[in-house]
């Protein structure tokens, strides 16, 4: 897993102590970095730690996450966030759901997290179920969450899709969180 | 020959209009002299407005305007306060006595600034915070966890200056109590830039779609209610549908000028007209954010 700072990617492509992810040519220098970071690495999760960071608009959320979310789609690997903050998570959400894209976040200062995103109410209880109580293939989270099978079949291949969790022989694996 | 441009005396987005009627033809061959004394009161939108007017006739290539100060000492105390001469200064012949700006607390959370570059837009959003969680939480009754809200709202639409104007612009913050439409406080985002308006930024790609209807009616149509950029970025368009969903959370306003039109997302609150054409023209754009009170004052 590759561990990436904002804030400290913010201070350094901006040359200045900023704390706030604004404006789009900020977004986009920081995805630019971060970018020829994850080049560099053998990776297949990222995680983008929002911590220290204050403000969050749409444009920078769109050009650091959806962005490369997009990107990590097409080489199947993962983006992760931690460390946000309940204020940043419409910003996220806003432009998660206008890309159809959604993301496994933890939250500051709590052990909570969630999936933020373009995904169902159904998904993210089957994502809740796979942290609080481990991997699961579908009969299993039917019956944890008292669901017919095939509900509980496709709140997994929707996590599945966006790469939330993992199956293995059938059994999905929630991504790690920090 | 001089054109005397009158500002109105309650100078705010409706009378911006009779304001902009002065200028005639744009830009006016005659020299202009903008005539402030008669001012009583000037809103964030009227103090960007001017300021705009002034760039919009230097980038025009015109000879510098006159502007004289308004003749009340309250509201010429009020505009140095805002930090409106020191900008006026470089672009106006000022006349009458500019007093010197007051410091200490007021009801000015964002001085008048300009917005010339990304980084600018930095500075606001760091100067606002701590004033804005004051103001929403403390005075309009609005959960604090909304201010990140507030701060994306004024990121985003100071944006489409640096984005799209072609120039650089305008903004200013201020809470005021907005006695004649509603009774109740109100922050208000004035942001406003002479550059190269809607119409013009969204025409080489949505011109065609509209047809014999294209225009700046047309093209604040596209931009406010169907979210179109003039990038093909799939991810453009979002600013000012973010700004609206901000808005209709806490039954904010939002109206955008450009041109020869006004468009308006109306709150229940408000009788605005949502769509004006064929006014005035005026050069850019001209945006203003309202968010009221959740209650009326006791």
């Amino acid at each position: 897993m590759v561990q990436i700072s904002l804030r400290r990617v913010l201070q350094e492509a901006v040359a200045a102590p900023y704390r706030h992810l604004v404006t789009r040519a900020t977004g986009a220098a920081v995805r630019g970095r971060i970018e020829a970071v994850l080049a560099d690495a053998d990776w297949t999760i990222t995680l983008l730690d929002f911590s220290g960071v204050d403000c969050l608009d749409l444009s920078c959320a769109d050009e650091i996450v959806a962005k490369l979310l997009l990107a990590a789609a097409t080489r199947d690997r993962v983006v992760i966030l931690a460390g946000v903050r309940e204020d940043q998570r419409d910003a996220l959400e806003h432009v998660l759901v206008h890309h159809r894209l959604a993301v496994a976040a933890s939250f500051a200062g709590t052990d909570a997290a969630d999936v933020i995103g373009w995904t169902s109410s159904d998904a993210r209880e089957a994502f809740a179920s796979l942290r609080a109580d481990g991997p699961a293939d579908a009969a299993r989270i039917a019956a944890r969450l008292d669901w017919p099978h095939e509900r509980a079949e496709a709140a997994l291949e929707d996590l599945g899709r966006h790469r939330i969790a993992r199956a293995t022989g059938g059994v999905f694996h929630p991504v790690t969180l920090l | 020959m001089t054109r005397v441009v009158e500002v109105p005396a309650h100078f705010d987005d409706k009378s911006f209009d009779q304001f902009a009627g002065w200028f005639g033809a744009w830009p006016p061959e005659e020299r202009v002299l903008v005539d402030a004394r008669g001012c009583q009161w000037a809103s964030p939108y009227g103090l960007v407005g001017l300021l705009t007017a002034g760039q919009a006739l230097a980038e025009a290539g015109k000879e510098r305007p006159l502007l004289t100060v308004p003749a009340a000492d309250d509201v010429r105390r009020y505009w140095a306060r805002t930090g409106f001469f020191i900008h006026a200064a470089e672009l106006f012949e000022l006349h009458g006595k500019i007093p010197r700006a007051a410091t200490g607390p007021s009801d000015v959370l964002l001085d008048v600034t300009p917005i010339r570059a990304s980084g600018d837009i930095h500075d606001i959003v760091g100067k606002i915070q701590e004033g804005a969680a004051r103001i929403l939480t403390g005075e309009l009754g609005i959960e604090a966890k909304a201010t990140m809200g507030f701060a994306m709202a004024l990121s985003e639409a100071c944006q489409n200056i640096v984005e799209h104007a072609g120039t650089s612009g305008w903004v200013a913050v201020q809470a005021y109590t907005f006695r004649r439409r509603l009774g109740r406080r109100v922050v208000v985002i004035a942001v406003s830039d002479g550059g190269v308006g809607f119409r013009r930024s969204l025409e080489s790609t949505q011109a065609k779609r509209f047809g014999d209807r294209w225009g700046d009616a047309t093209a604040l149509e596209a931009a406010l209610i169907q979210n179109v950029s003039r990038f093909r970025d799939p991810g453009r368009g979002q600013g000012l549908a973010g700004i609206k969903r901000y808005l209709s959370r806490w039954q904010g306003k939002i109206s955008i000028r450009s041109g020869t039109a006004r468009l308006a997302i109306v709150p229940p609150w408000d009788e605005d007209v949502p769509l004006v054409d064929h006014l005035p023209f005026f050069p850019g754009a001209q945006v203003q954010v309202v968010i009221p009170a959740q209650h009326a004052e006791s």
